[in-house]
């Protein structure tokens, strides 16, 4: 059953048209790589999608409602979290807040009880941070005991963790990874990849669509890939087939001029 | 034995900050000033005593607490000889419960309100019209001068959503400056006199004019407003500290550090912000309505600029989000230029110099903020 369904999706800035038209669609429990060169739409896509970016022309379907007009927070309450392709954690907060912040949106105690009702609050908190530090533990068994550093003194590995932490914490139906594997280097990008079969087993139910430059991650995660370039979608279907498509070749390594 | 060091230690604070206030004669003074830097840099060289002392605080805080309350509850006694003193000390604690509502929406949420001024005049305003002008018994004029402020602040809401940063703190600076013009213009608040004879408060049939007196021993009439200002700031600052420990106060600084990733957590910027101005508001709009009625008067040089700047020293130097430390800002800023009153033209020189000063060399404050930890 298909999750979500994103048909003729515009998006344009003044008279640069950064989506054409495009048609995607992911369904429940798949993962979907997303390729393209830089500039090629990809990360707009995310924005359009998590409400960041209004569209200029096209629908968006989730989970049978339409998600034109709704503000980035009520999207993300619907079951869509996000990563970001440079982190954007908040480094002053404690690795922890940075989780719970995920888990706030399902929140059942309010002002007043935080202020008369003391307990009440406490024990939510309890059981927020044990889930937390359950999330954390999925990917790194050590990291649980840093929860309450800042999670600025961790390394950049377990802070990309984090944020996968915090995307999760809300319980999404839809997971989108942008570029989780930038600036990291070979052993670390394994380990990323690991972290991301973690995912898969944990939560069998959960959509995600990941974007990345990197083949080898796109290869090892999805099934399915969509290429993109200059706004459109130009390719779409299993890795090896989209990764042997000529206007995909094209697109990363430039046209094949006839041999002199 | 720790809990020995930890009331040894508020003690000694305590006898350090009656001595220096009250010591009159050069050497008295000398000997408390030396005393004082002695202490600091004792601390500094023995981090083993430093460490201590921190540990003995963290495992007795509740005896801590509870020393630190009798102690407050005891200062109107060491310094009865001087009713100014003890005005000075209830002004403090007014400026801990105006900074804790201030520090909520700069600390906290990052929404740089520099209108607190205005925001304390509109509490304070309100019980000069609501007790001279309507005829309200002063209690019930206090508890509800801070609702005006709440419902102004409301109206200003739009241009401060709308705006962040610099663009945000010229929006608050022009209210400032619209909120004296219209109070020095208007004819219903007096204009540049203002209102005097606010009448005082009564609690239960009690004047806060008629000298108290505890253990036998008589007060100054000013002592009635400091305990009242002591009770209202304990509780502004438990309020504010059990809300910045709760989802609101991470809430709000998420959606200070970064926006986008809060939206994406399913945040709304509006309700955030909405939420810390009016709540911050309120407890800024009650100082200034204390303030009133311990005052007796209000004109508008009470709340000009120079009175936002105040509240942001008190934020900056304490501690920027750290409800300790605004506590820590008031008590430090606001009795340090009345000892000195040669430094009182001043005084906006010196606060000015200390806020850069700190800002350069401790952007934290003297207290930093503490990671939450919801127990």
């Amino acid at each position: 059953m298909s999750l979500l369904e994103v048909k003729g999706l515009t998006v344009s800035f003044g008279g640069l048209v950064a989506l054409d038209a495009v048609d995607v669609g992911v369904d429940a429990g798949e993962t979907l790589g997303v390729i393209g060169p830089n500039g090629s739409g990809k990360t707009t896509l995310f924005n359009a999608l998590t409400g960041l970016y209004a569209a200029a022309a096209g629908e968006i379907r989730f989970a049978g409602r339409e998600l034109a007009g709704l503000e980035a927070h009520a999207i993300a309450r619907l079951g869509i979290a996000r990563t970001f392709q440079s982190s954007r954690l908040c480094l002053a907060l404690s690795a922890f807040d940075n989780i719970l912040i995920g888990m706030q949106a399902g929140r059942r105690t309010g002002l007043l009880d935080s202020v008369f009702r003391r307990g009440k609050l406490l024990a939510e908190m309890g059981e927020a941070l044990e889930r937390a530090s359950h999330l954390l533990a999925l990917f790194n068994r050590d990291l649980p005991a840093r929860g309450f550093e800042r999670v600025g003194q961790l390394p950049q590995i377990d802070r990309r963790r984090v944020e996968i932490c915090r995307a999760l914490a809300s319980r999404p139906k839809l997971l989108l990874l942008d570029e989780p594997s930038a600036g990291m280097n070979p052993e670390e990008t394994a380990e990323l990849m690991r972290d991301l079969q973690i995912v898969r087993e944990e939560m069998p139910g959960l959509s995600v669509i990941v974007i990345e430059h990197d083949m080898f991650v796109i290869e090892g995660v999805s099934r399915r890939v969509v290429a993109f370039n200059y706004g459109r979608k130009i390719a779409e279907g299993p890795f090896a087939a989209v990764a042997a498509h000529p206007e995909v070749r094209e697109a990363y390594l430039g046209r094949e001029t006839a041999r002199a | 034995m720790a809990l020995v060091l930890v009331w040894a230690a508020e003690l000694a604070v305590f006898a350090l900050v009656v001595a220096g206030i009250l010591a009159e004669r050069p050497l008295p003074l000398a000997a408390t000033g030396l005393a004082i830097v002695a202490a600091a840099v004792g601390l500094r060289l023995r981090p083993g005593l430093r460490r201590a002392l921190v540990a003995a605080f963290v495992a007795h805080r509740r005896a801590a607490l509870a020393g630190g309350a009798l102690l407050a509850l005891a200062l109107p006694l060491a310094l009865r000889a001087s009713p100014y003193w003890t005005f000075v000390a209830a002004l403090a604690l007014l400026y801990v419960t105006i900074g804790q509502g201030l520090n909520l929406q700069i600390g906290t949420a990052g929404v740089l309100n520099l209108a607190g001024a205005a925001f304390a005049g509109l509490g304070g305003y309100s019980v000069g019209l609501l007790t001279v002008t309507a005829g309200w018994p002063a209690w019930l004029a206090v508890l509800a001068a801070p609702w005006v402020a709440v419902i102004v602040g409301t109206l200003l809401f739009v241009p401060i959503l709308k705006t962040r940063g610099h663009y945000l703190a010229l929006v608050t600076i022009a209210f400032v400056f619209i909120f004296n013009i219209l109070m020095n213009n208007f004819e219903f608040t007096g204009g540049p006199q203002g209102i005097k004879n606010i009448p005082t408060l009564r609690l239960f049939g009690w004047p806060f004019t008629a000298k108290p007196s505890l253990l036998g021993v008589e007060l100054p009439a000013h002592a009635n407003f400091y305990y009242a200002a002591l009770v209202m700031a304990s509780l502004t600052t438990l309020v504010l500290r059990r809300l910045h420990d709760s989802w609101l106060g991470l809430t709000l600084n998420t959606l200070r550090d970064d926006e986008i990733a809060a939206r994406c957590c399913g945040v709304s910027i509006t309700r955030g912000k909405l939420l810390a101005f009016c709540i911050g508001n309120f407890f800024i709009g009650l100082g200034g309505a204390l303030y009133a009625v311990m005052v007796g008067f209000v004109s508008p040089p009470d709340f000009d600029f120079g009175y936002s700047l105040v509240m942001l020293s008190v934020i900056i130097i304490g501690g920027v989000d750290s409800i300790p430390g605004v506590v820590l800002g008031a008590c430090l800023l606001l009795p340090l230029p009345e000892r000195f009153r040669f430094l009182h033209e001043y005084r906006l020189l010196l606060y000015g110099l200390v806020i850069v000063v700190m800002l350069l060399y401790r952007p934290q404050g003297l207290w930093p903020a503490a990671i939450r930890r919801y127990r």
